[in-house]
């Protein structure tokens, strides 16, 4: 049976949503101007299209021909000086009303830390028919910034665009003979409907199985670059200490590693697409899935995108619960965290497993209280939290924190000193703080290389401004200088989640806009329009003004990035998802080199990396 | 591949079933092997709190040579899904699997290109656990479902199995 992605048509697919006149629209332009886009408008001239504000940020077209030397401006101009390519990322507008543009679109996101300035680049592709329906190519961005090399192959993956110049443009997430490339408008969303019957042979079983992928019994290719002179050893995508299932292919030269080709996309779920088949609300439930060990703060970054998009205001209360959620949640990633690193290292640690763990399930406990889920909780809803929290909890969670910092000392102190642990990390895994802004590293990762840069304080989201918090840096940039930070990072949360307890004011805990947030439940019995508006939010959704916005917060792995691009509809018209762990995973190759195998193991550790993130 | 080989046929296994049994119901090693959110929970059930131990399955094997059960926890992608095919095909006989989570039992949330609907499709899967993630106790309950049915089976039933159990008959064997 030949791979059929879509076998069967769902009813609803077709169905023509109903929109307000004008909808599709294409995201309007961005108007004003800043002290860095006149710079630029004055450097290129012509071949800026448009440079503006746009949703609160700014954002440059450019001219496709000149993408590459205005990326090499931004990183080199001293006024400038972006030093960081944090995301790329594409727009397939095909469904939207477009006069005779390019149907393709690439999305930068530069950033300069040392400035604390946010550009967003777009750059229309060359589009040319060709025998797949579309091919679109642009120049790469790989010679300027080195971590544009996945982005860029993600892209080519999941949309078709082609970028000239790239040194290894292969396929990333995606089968190598995957028919399609899925985020293409054109292609289906694809699974299968189930067949509601007894007997095996109802037609419907017919395409049962079709959507499975045949498998190909051969060997599988050398990656480009390795040599068959030295030996190839195949590191996953089932062992035990890859976090998941994640597949290396490394190239040793006797002991020493040469190089490493990460191979990606086995747990590839197409989030992204199927995000764009859904109403924003509902897209909530997916993040937790993705990060699955930091489910509040990806609800987090998503929620706030959307908000920023509605220009809603969200209440104190509600605020102050999104950050107790999220620093709980960094807490507990970072004990999970430790508790894999130790035990991946020393290859039997268990009782750090056990110990870190036990106050894990304080943490998740907690978050059960809430809203009942362990670890799917999708509690931070568009609007504010789900539902307030209940009476006991803030007892408990001050009983919680009462014994934390003290567990923290203890875990520091079963491995801080030890020798066995200080000889497998210190050293390993070394990055300069060039290098990690080359490749877009984030979180600890950047921050154990010296660069002294923490979204929730920087660019402070949610309430964050409010908070006394240290960043913890270190300049050693190898593995036991990220392993301090992360420890100091649980201490600096437990100091928020401190602070944001003593201070939890009172108040509403979502927002009283009706169009947005569902009424409580008690009013739904009461009010008409309350139930109006339930059912109007339950069926249609609210609908997000035409535009683009890419919002990044800090969670424990990094810079969690959403890039939502509405036509004005109900559903989003293209979602991307910057996750921290996939940019941080690039590294591997870097820091590895020169190092034993079994440092591979520590270095992902301490890039702390889950599978979920990388492959959505 | 297991003692069943051992034993000449036409032999009254009655109470050698039941010392077997036994026995196979109360250390069934999983794999260690986690696919996603569901992997987490799987953790969890293998942690202190809820410790698996009690079920003598707290010795997660990395080799499935030396694994009795695969618990499919997460989400099976087209990409995967060879590689789960080949490791259930190394683990010997006999095996179980627990499909852990609504995504490795029928695709749950993911209805789209990307996700096999269901592991039952290339595996043949003993229990099904739903839930999303199930929590560990959900966890254990398959593993007690697991048991009984474990202690049902005579040892001849795993006799001269190499091939996967007729899995043929439910959907189009693909890989
Ligand atoms: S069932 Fe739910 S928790 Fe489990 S893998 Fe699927 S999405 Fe994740």
């Amino acid at each position: 049976m030949p791979l059929d992605v879509a076998p069967v048509v769902r009813a609803y697919e077709t169905q023509r949503t109903l929109n307000p006149p004008g909808i599709p629209a294409l995201a309007p332009v961005p108007e004003g101007e800043t002290d860095d886009t006149r710079r630029i408008c004055e450097q290129f001239g012509e071949d800026i299209v448009v440079a503006g504000l746009h949703n609160g940020n700014e954002v440059v077209y450019v001219a496709p021909g000149q993408l590459k030397a205005l990326a090499t401006f931004l990183r080199d101009d001293p006024e400038l000086s972006y030093e960081t390519l944090i995301d790329v990322t594409s727009v397939d507008r095909s469904h939207l009303p477009l006069d005779g543009e390019a149907r393709f679109q690439t999305v930068y996101q530069f950033r300069s830390y040392s400035r604390n300035q946010h550009l967003t680049v777009v750059a229309d592709c060359e589009t040319e028919p060709d025998s797949d329906g579309a091919s679109a190519k642009i120049d790469s961005l790989t010679g300027v910034y080195q971590g544009a090399e996945w982005p860029e192959r993600e892209v080519y993956d999941l949309m078709g665009i082609r970028f000239t110049g790239h040194p290894d443009p292969r396929r990333i997430l995606m089968p190598k003979n995957w028919p399609n490339h899925p985020l293409q408008k054109q292609a289906p969303l694809g699974g299968e409907e189930v067949p509601f019957t007894f007997t095996w042979d109802d037609p419907e079983f017919e395409t049962l199985g079709s959507q499975i992928l045949p498998a190909e019994s051969t060997i599988p290719d050398l990656p480009p670059g390795m040599s068959r002179q030295n030996m190839v050893i195949n590191m996953g995508p089932h062992h035990p200490s890859t976090h998941g299932v994640l597949r290396l292919v490394v190239e040793m030269d006797g002991e020493r590693i040469v190089s490493i080709d990460p191979d990606l996309g086995f747990l590839h779920s197409g989030f992204e697409k199927t995000g764009e088949n859904k109403r924003y609300k509902d897209f909530v439930y997916y993040t937790d899935r993705m990060d699955y060990l930091s489910a509040m703060s990806n609800n987090l970054g998503y929620c706030l995108t959307i908000e920023h998009m509605l220009g809603l205001e969200i209440p104190e209360r509600a605020q102050v619960i999104r950050v107790i959620m999220a620093e709980m949640q960094r807490i507990a990633s970072h004990l999970f965290w430790l508790a894999t690193h130790v035990l991946d290292v020393s290859g039997t640690g268990m009782s750090l497993l056990m110990y870190a763990t036990r106050e894990r399930e304080r943490i998740l406990d907690l978050f059960e209280m809430a809203c009942g889920a362990r670890l799917t909780v999708s509690y931070i809803r568009i609007g504010g939290v789900w539902q307030d929290l209940p009476d006991s909890f803030v007892a408990e969670l001050k009983d919680f924190l009462r014994v934390m910092p003290q567990k923290i000392s203890e875990y520091e102190a079963m491995v801080t000193e030890a020798p066995l642990w200080q000889e497998r990390l210190i050293g390993i895994g070394h990055v300069s703080a060039e290098d990690a802004l080359g490749m877009g590293l984030t979180g600890p990762m950047l921050r154990g290389s010296g660069v002294d840069w923490d979204l929730r304080r920087d660019r402070p989201y949610s309430g964050y401004e409010a908070y006394e918090f240290e960043v913890p840096t270190s300049d050693s940039g190898d593995c036991y200088g990220r392993f301090k930070i992360r420890l100091e990072e649980m201490r600096q949360s437990v100091r928020i989640l401190e602070q944001a307890v003593d201070n939890l004011p009172g108040g509403l805990y979502k927002s009283n806009n009706r169009k947005v947030a569902l009424p409580p439940r008690a009013e739904l019995d009461v009010s008409m329009e309350a139930l109006i508006h339930h059912f109007k939010l339950m069926t249609e959704g609210f609908h997000v003004a035409p535009g683009f916005f890419y919002h990044g917060i800090e969670n424990s792995k990094g810079e969690l990035g959403f890039f939502v691009y509405s036509d004005g509809s109900a559903r989003p018209y293209r979602l991307h998802v910057h996750g921290p762990s996939f940019n941080n995973l690039y590294a591997i190759d870097h820091i590895s080199r020169g190092e034993m195998l079994s440092d591979v193991v520590t270095n992902i550790g301490s890039i702390d990396i889950v599978l979920g993130e990388v492959d959505r | 591949m297991g003692i069943e080989e051992k034993v000449p046929e036409g032999i009254l296994t009655t109470s050698l079933d039941s010392v077997i049994n036994w026995g196979r119901a109360n250390s069934t090693w999983p794999l260690l092997f986690g696919l996603a959110c569901c992997a987490m929970e799987m953790i969890a059930t293998g942690t202190a709190r809820h410790d698996i131990a009690r079920y003598g399955s707290e010795l997660f094997r990395a080799s499935p040579r030396q694994a009795d059960l695969m618990i499919v926890s997460g989400r099976v992608s087209n990409k995967m899904a060879p590689v789960i095919k080949r490791i259930y095909d190394q683990m010997l006989a006999p095996k179980w699997v627990i499909a852990m989570g609504i995504c490795a039992s029928a695709g749950g949330p993911f209805n789209n290109y990307a996700i096999i609907q269901g592991v039952d499709k290339i595996i043949p899967v003993d229990v099904y656990v739903p839930g999303c993630p199930p929590r560990p106790e959900s966890l254990l309950y398959a593993m007690d479902l697991l048991r009984a049915k474990q202690r049902r089976e005579s040892v001849g039933a795993w006799r001269n199995v190499e091939e996967p159990l007729a899995i043929d008959e439910i959907a189009p064997l693909r890989i």
